[in-house]
């Protein structure tokens, strides 16, 4: 027993050890990557968000949502809106609450929140695939929106974002300039370290959602709605909390977006952008957190990686020369990867990854099995709570 | 939140009568269950048998609320079980173990279990997320807990496996767990040996006898062992074609005559062999 709790939790350390290295590399690399390539990492470190949120929902809980689309413009619209002020050269019709941009995505997560949350009566009710066909309509409702309301979406040509600041620290231009080992932190730099710390805190989170008494019952209910029922999940209630909590990831993910761009515009938040997160969550293998940010990582910095060595690279043509572009080989690599991640590796990047570690690991040596004991006290530890959860 | 504060669990003799009266489910006109009334004592078993398409299951499923009966009443205590939702029934205090193992397979056994603790405990997202304190401590306090009840069903040292590794025998005693997990007042056990192998059977036979013991809560049992049935049963009810055709204790049911008929026939339409 107590061999195979210190072997559990040194593969515990090993595995925290891990991703500490991880971040810390990511937390050096603007010391050594130019500007596209960091922009290629701020976009990717977006769709981390958005995927981990997805992975929460479609993987752990079983919900199949196409309205990922949808969410990341109510994050990246309302972040706009309140953070905004009314342009003042009057070419935009949008106008803004001028708040702090701390503030606004607060605000702005929540109100994706709460615009999941009015989706229940739906999200609640519906199982899988149903729920993937209504959720589409929402993209739909959504294109419609961002082009006629203009006085908040800033209508066909969007809305500028404002650019992020920190009690007086800007992330959007060299205000106060900072220089770190000879490299001057200008606007992608800045952004960088805001959007790691954001990819961080939404994994543990994600990672300790999954791991509680809300991730045990999503999942359950994904193997079972009836069991999980019988167990006391309240079923209506959790898929609407999931859907809601996921549409909170996508609303982040959708500020992250916002300000990596610094303009909302809505051609960005289409069906094929809540495709392309589905691809996400596939191929880092469903339900696993990490696995959606492996995931994320691969499908957004795929076809810029691409077209930035196309050059060097042997089939890939020049972009816009109207042979198979970096764009049009990255989207048939993907459709490649998910073929082969459904048939030979459900469990995604994710599962693969487990599998190269256990190879590495020797085996571990089982505890002496225990005496089954058979006596159990009538139970006096623990109370009966009323009041329901969540 | 007081969430997983140690206190006291309500001791088992508030244990409630279940009273099921005159309950009938009918299914696009098909009736699966007529009228059928029948009571559970508080701290017995009670067995409802009958052969197949009996409406067993059916009796079960409005139980635990996933059927809605079309007429009729049940009661369990004060309250009446028709009409409320599976999860709401849970959280009177009635568990079920399934018959066809409905346990997470890619879950950790206690993961499985730490399910049944879910009415009991209230993290939301919110606080497991963040975890902030009172997630922590519940985890503690109910993980402990959970350990108890593995041990008691004598998987005490499997909790760590995922639930899909374990053999058939030990998958149904994770169903069991799980519903244990509960802290029942009432326990549906549906077909708890259906499958096994003989060893495994008088394992399950000894631990829901040593669960009525222990506990002293009230278990209401589905089974087609009969040999399990009439050993263990207070009382047991027959059921055939959805219809009540007799209830008693085990050594009645065992001489009526309609249940012999149920069981075996009477012969008379089939081709003039008589029925024993």
């Amino acid at each position: 027993m107590s061999s195979a709790l210190t072997a559990r939790l040194r593969r515990v350390r090993v595995g925290t050890a891990c991703r500490i290295i991880l971040v810390l590399i990511l937390a050096v690399l603007p010391l050594y990557l130019d500007n596209a390539l960091l922009q290629t990492g701020l976009f990717s470190m977006a769709a981390v968000v958005g995927a981990i949120g997805l992975t929460i929902l479609t993987g752990a809980a079983g919900q199949l949502s196409l309205a990922h689309a949808f969410f990341l413009a109510v994050g990246a619209y309302s972040y706009s809106y309140y953070a905004g002020v009314k342009d003042p050269s009057g070419a935009s019709k949008a106008h803004g609450l001028g708040m702090p941009p701390v503030l606004a995505m607060i605000l702005a997560v929540a109100t994706a929140g709460v615009v999941g949350l009015l989706f229940s009566p739906i999200a609640g009710r519906l199982r899988g695939i149903y729920l993937g066909v209504a959720s589409l309509s929402l993209v739909f409702i959504g294109s419609f929106i961002y082009e006629n309301a203009r006085g908040l979406t800033g209508g066909f040509n969007g809305r500028p974002a404002t650019e992020f600041d920190l009690f007086g620290f800007h992330f959007g231009q060299d205000n106060p300039p900072l220089t770190v080992l000879n490299v001057v932190f200008g606007r992608f730099e800045r952004l960088w370290y805001l959007f790691l710390a954001l990819a961080v805190l939404a994994y543990i989170f994600g990672v300790n959602v999954l791991r509680g008494r809300m991730g045990r019952a999503m999942q359950t209910m994904r193997d079972s709605e009836v069991a999980a029922a019988t167990m006391g999940v309240d079923i209506r209630r959790t898929k609407a909390g999931v859907f809601a909590l996921s549409s909170m990831y996508a609303g982040l993910a959708g500020v992250m977006v916002a300000l990596a761009f610094t303009r909302v515009t809505p051609d960005y938040f289409i069906l094929p952008l809540s495709i392309s997160y589905l691809a996400m969550v596939v191929i880092g293998g469903l339900g696993s957190v990490g696995g959606a940010a492996l995931g994320a990582v691969f499908v957004t910095a795929l076809p810029t990686l691409l077209s930035r060595y196309s050059g060097s690279l042997p089939f890939v043509a020049e972009p816009a020369s109207g042979g198979y572009d970096a764009g049009k080989i990255s989207a048939a690599l993907f459709g490649v990867a998910i073929v082969f991640i459904v048939i030979f590796e459900p469990g995604g990047l994710s599962a693969l990854g487990t599998r190269i570690t256990r190879r590495f690991r020797r085996s571990k040596t089982e505890g002496p099995a225990t005496e089954p004991k058979r006596a159990m006290p009538r139970s006096g530890t623990v109370t009966r709570t009323q009041e329901d959860p969540v | 939140m007081t969430a997983g504060a140690p206190a006291q669990l309500k001791p088992a003799s508030d244990v409630p009568t279940l009273v099921v009266d005159s309950v009938s489910v009918a299914f696009a006109g098909i009736k699966a269950l007529s009228d059928v009334s029948f009571t559970v004592v508080p701290g017995s078993i009670h067995a409802i048998i009958g052969p197949n398409g009996a409406g067993k299951s059916t009796a079960f499923n409005v139980l635990s609320g996933i059927y809605r009966a079309t007429s009729g009443a049940v009661r369990f205590g004060d309250d009446n079980l028709l009409g409320l939702r599976p999860h709401r029934i849970a959280r009177l205090g009635v568990a079920r173990a399934f018959q066809n193992i409905a346990l997470s397979k890619g879950q950790t056994v206690a993961e499985n279990l730490m399910l049944g603790r879910h009415a009991l405990t209230r993290s939301g997202f919110l606080t497991s997320g963040l975890r902030l304190p009172s997630a922590t401590r519940e985890a503690l306090v109910h993980g402990a807990r959970i350990r108890e009840i593995a041990d008691f069903v004598g998987l005490g040292d499997k909790l760590a496996k995922p639930a899909g590794m374990l053999s058939y025998g030990d998958q149904k005693r994770v169903e069991v767990a799980r519903a244990l997990a509960c802290e029942p007042r009432l326990l549906l056990l549906d077909e708890p040996v259906a499958g096994m192998n003989a060893e495994e059977s008088t394992y399950m036979a000894a631990l829901i006898a040593e669960v009525r013991r222990e506990l002293g809560i009230s278990i209401l049992l589905v089974e087609h062992d009969m040999g399990l049935v009439m050993g263990i049963s207070d009382r047991v009810t027959v059921l055939d074609f959805g219809r009540l055709i007799a209830e008693g204790t085990p050594a009645e049911v065992q001489d009526d005559p309609n249940v012999v008929r149920a069981y075996l026939g009477t012969g008379e339409d089939d081709n003039g062999e008589r029925g024993r």
